[in-house]
């Protein structure tokens, strides 16, 4: 499965190269030996330290990132060596070997995870630091300077001198085990207390609290970070981890209200926002000014048709940011609807191993960890993919693996290793008794 | 908590499947709308990488490009080029960065190879490693007619703004159409950006509006020749019984509101009760408004849509509307008298008036004018072919037809005919035989513009045979009817014939 993620990979880079220059690259693909060397070391390392994980999650996310890679390759080289097109603005020449740097990285990341963390509940002890770490990751960027943070109109960055982070990524995944240990810890006490009201059972008000802070908190970063796609993430996460851990309908009715209330609020308050739901009503009324990017986006979706340009043949260069927020406009130009929609598929198939891992598996930490980040992964597609076809307002979230970016690439990775590490304890054989007259027994977990 | 978490996993299937939903709606249901949007720079850049289709004049026996895309030396972007320059410019219109006008609008899909008719050929082409190409679209358009109507046009209004249209009136085929002042599309085709721009804002702000197509979008007062309607109509109605029949031509006519309408220069009309065939070649114009005053506003508007009036054009190019409108006041009698001589409301194109003609050419069946014969793919299968049709709800009788073409007649050959000097046997020789009639419309306050010369005519069949030309000139400002635009049609009308003899 994993070589076959490789051939796709390296067939279309050489199919970019036909489309730019009418001839397959000449000289090695370094770049992408690289990552199938990165690839082929994670896979050894998911043998010899979870053996018994989801053999198609690897492959699923190997052949995003390979993807993203080629793109990010095609895009680089637009405009440039004598290929036709544009070239990309904010892309420097080097993307594409820093993309694989970035992907060897997330491995490095990935096999770290699967050594540090034998079992998903040695997490659950690091419960608040990991929760504190995420709060102070988040609010970072909002407390640096503008220069130091922002950059076209989103507050997210750590910037220091030629290196930029988004700490929210990681962020989300360390907020992901304060909240499933969290939950895991209080659940009895949200899911039991309460009234019925209507049908529905709602919450002590003393209850709320937690929801309350996870709602200012998205708050903040809506209102400091001006970053909608983040906050809605954050939220969301949240929200149905706390469904998962109560199983109580009102939580996700609670929730959606307040996210609806909050986003209608910064909405007021924000021209920022606001700009972002005008444009989505009318794209087409502002294509010269702050409509220009999501109406080249859709003019390039369309040029693509059914079976797209070809790699190389397109015109994803007229879309600003197509590397980063933007890359899956340019996978439906080029690769066509056809392309777009099994890339789509890849990414539905990934979240199922992963929700698929989240029933099998025994201990309801790691239950509501990996439930909450499956659902956050497609929450994640959900934003940025509707976001650009018109679906939905945008809102700037990178998409996983495809778009440029180091951070998301690597927190992508991790996440991957959670899902790993947890297929491998639900798939994996109960420890054997030990059979010694009968004396000590192991008990499985409910 | 699995419960919960297979809900999950259904509200996760579900944003998935709204994802799959939405971007099949964008690139597989919207795509030809986004396509087709203003400014979609991709699908303009395109046009530079492949091969725009070309435009043919088919009219006569040899066949002459008239818009061609060319490869420009030492690149592979191709650029538009009108090898005639502004001689077929009202017929191909533009393409350009700022848009399309003309044929290169409305074929623009199949010029382009973005049609869906082009699908199949486009997917062999892809197969076979084939470079896209664009449809060849031919039209009508005879060279000798449209050169000669060109040349007629540029050198003979005294550089008052005019237009002509000829079509063949058996078929409705448009063998020329020219409007002055015109434009050299191969100015709106740089791709200079700087230059381009510079050409557009200049052509754009011409005071004389040189883009404009006059042959279609210029509509003015029909004049006297919108005496052929209200004679079809009087006719028809049985209110007069055919061409000897006399009608009253009182000088001057008392209007029903106290007003008189007089006839050009206070003359009296034959005896002041003549043939109808008489006040026709002579355009009495009080013989006429009286019998629009009989005839009344409804029945002339009835017979004015018969003629193709009062209908969107669906001639292949950008159009205006010819109209005898229902406005305000339009029932007044006294009005109705004005509406009968082409001097009320009336507004009609060029393409009207030669449409006019047409149908008295062809024996009272109007005939859809068109101006594309047929779609070629690059590999020169047919897609498209025009079959000729007559325009649905529209035509007079034959008999009706007949009358009145016994009175065009009597306008350009009874030496006391308006046109007689101009489109008569004094200007045509013995053989060649031209039907017509002038129209003079007064215009401005109390008649002080200049008048508004208008000619419509056609060549009849000969020996039962079908009429191969009909023409309609209007020439804004230029006068007298007779010598400011039956000239014009003359010349095209020999032209076209000593290329089809």
């Amino acid at each position: 499965m994993l070589l076959f993620a490789l051939v796709i990979a390296f067939c279309a880079y050489a199919s970019v190269g036909f489309g730019l220059k009418g001839a397959v690259p000449s000289g090695l693909p370094v770049d992408l030996i690289v990552f199938a060397v990165a690839m082929l070391a994670a896979h050894l390392a998911i043998r010899r330290y979870a053996p018994y994980a989801d053999p198609l999650i690897l492959p699923l996310a190997a052949l995003l990132n390979g993807l993203g890679i080629v793109m990010i390759y095609r895009l680089q080289e637009s405009g440039r060596n004598g290929n036709p097109g544009l070239q990309v603005t904010d892309m420097g020449t080097s993307a594409t070997s820093f993309q694989v740097m970035y992907a060897a990285i997330g491995v490095l990341a990935l096999i770290a995870v699967l050594v540090l963390i034998s079992e998903a509940r040695v997490l659950q002890r690091y419960t608040y630091t990991l929760g504190a770490i995420g709060l102070v990751l988040l609010a970072i960027p909002a407390l640096l300077p503008d220069s130091m943070s922002a950059v076209n109109g989103a507050k997210v960055w750590i910037i220091v001198g030629r290196f930029s982070i988004q700490p929210g990524e990681f962020a989300r995944l360390a907020l992901a085990v304060f909240f499933a240990g969290y939950l895991v810890a209080k659940r009895d006490v949200l899911s039991l207390a309460g009234r019925r009201f209507l049908g529905i059972d709602l919450p002590r008000v003393r209850d709320l609290g937690p929801v309350l802070i996870a709602w200012a908190a998205s708050l903040l970063i809506l209102i400091f970070e001006t970053d909608v796609g983040t906050a809605a993430l954050f939220f969301g996460m949240f929200i149905v981890m706390l469904y998962l851990a109560t199983q109580r309908t009102s939580w996700l009715l609670i929730g959606v209200l307040l996210f609806l209330f909050g986003t209608f609020i910064t909405a007021q308050l924000s021209s920022h926002v606001m700009e972002r739901f005008t444009v989505w009503l009318h794209p087409f009324k502002y294509a010269t000014g702050i409509g220009y990017q999501p109406v080249q986006a859709l003019e390039g979706m369309a040029f693509g048709g059914l079976f797209g340009t070809g790699l190389g043949q397109g015109q994803p260069y007229h879309t600003p940011l197509v590397q980063s927020d933007f890359i899956v406009s340019a996978f439906g130009e080029e690769l066509g609807l056809v392309g777009l929609m099994a890339i789509l598929i890849v990414f539905g198939l990934l979240v199922q191993r992963g929700l698929r891992a989240a029933l099998a598996v025994k201990d309801p930490f790691a239950k509501l960890l990996v439930g909450g980040l499956s659902f956050v992964l497609a929450l994640q597609v959900f934003v940025i993919v509707g976001g650009v076809s018109g679906l939905i307002p945008l809102t700037g979230v990178t998409t996983p693996f495809l778009s440029e970016g180091g951070s998301s690439l690597v927190a992508s990775w991790i996440l991957v290793g959670l899902l790993i590490r947890v297929s491998d304890s639900a798939r994996g054989p109960a420890p054997q008794p030990i059979q010694d007259e009968g004396m000590t027994q192991v008990v499985r977990a409910a | 908590m699995n419960r919960a978490i297979l809900k999950i996993s259904l509200a996760c299937l579900a944003m998935f499947v709204l994802l799959l939903i939405n971007v099949n709606y964008v690139q597989a249901f919207e795509a030809g709308k986004l396509a087709s949007k203003p400014g979609n720079i991709r699908v303009f850049d395109q046009q530079f990488q492949y091969q725009r289709g070309s435009i043919i004049a088919t009219g006569d026996s040899k066949d002459v490009t008239i818009a061609e895309s060319r490869l420009i030396k030492g690149t592979d972007e191709y650029q538009r080029y009108y090898p005639y320059g502004k001689v077929y410019a009202p017929v191909t219109g533009y393409n350009s960065i700022y848009g399309n006008t003309g044929i290169e609008d409305t074929e623009n899909s199949l010029l382009a190879g973005t049609s869906s008719q082009l699908t199949v050929h486009n997917f062999t082409a892809l197969l076979t490693g084939k470079q896209k190409q664009g449809a060849t679209v031919e039209l009508t358009i005879s060279p000798a007619a449209q050169e000669a109507a060109y040349k007629a046009l540029s050198t003979s209004t005294n550089g008052h703004a005019a237009a002509l249209v000829a079509l063949n009136p058996s078929t409705g085929a448009i063998l020329a159409m020219a409007s002055y002042p015109t434009f050299n599309p191969n100015e709106l085709t740089s791709l200079n950006g700087t230059t381009l721009d510079r050409n557009d804002n200049r052509l754009l702000r011409d005071p004389s509006q040189p883009l404009l197509n006059r042959a279609t979008q210029m509509t003015l007062p029909p004049g006297s020749t919108f005496k052929i309607v209200t004679s079809s109509a009087a006719f028809s109605t049985g209110k007069v019984a055919n061409p000897s029949t006399t009608i009253s031509a009182p000088q001057p006519l008392t209007l029903p509101n106290g007003n008189l309408l007089n006839n050009d220069d206070d003359e009296l009309c034959g005896d002041g009760n003549p043939p109808i065939i008489e006040a026709f070649y002579l355009s009495c114009d009080t013989a006429f408004g009286k019998l629009g005053i009989r005839l009344t506003a409804p029945v002339l508007r009835k017979y004015s849509s018969l003629f193709g009036m009062n209908r969107p054009p669906s001639v292949q190019t950008q159009a205006a509307e010819s109209v005898l409108p229902e406005g305000k006041d339009w029932l007044d009698p006294s009005l109705t008298a004005f509406t009968a001589i082409g001097q009320y409301n009336d507004e009609v194109t060029p393409l009207q008036e030669a449409m006019f003609a047409a149908t008295i050419a062809n024996h009272g069946k109007l005939m859809e004018p068109y101006l594309v014969q047929q779609v070629l793919t690059p590999g020169l299968s047919v897609i498209s072919s025009h079959t000729p049709a007559a325009i649905p709800g529209t035509g007079i009788s034959s008999t009706v037809a007949g009358y009145i073409q016994q009175m065009m007649n009597q306008v350009t050959h009874n030496p006391a005919g308006t046109a007689y000097l101009t489109a008569g046997p004094p200007a045509t020789g013995n053989s060649l035989t031209i039907d017509g009639k002038t129209g003079t419309a007064q215009n401005g306050v109390n008649n002080t513009g200049l008048n508004d010369a208008v000619f419509t005519c056609f060549v009849p069949g000969t020996n039962g045979g079908s009429s191969p030309i009909a023409v309609g000139v209007m020439v804004q400002g230029g006068g007298y009817g007779a010598d400011a635009a039956a000239p014009l049609a003359v010349a095209v009308i020999k032209a076209y014939l000593a290329a089809h003899s």
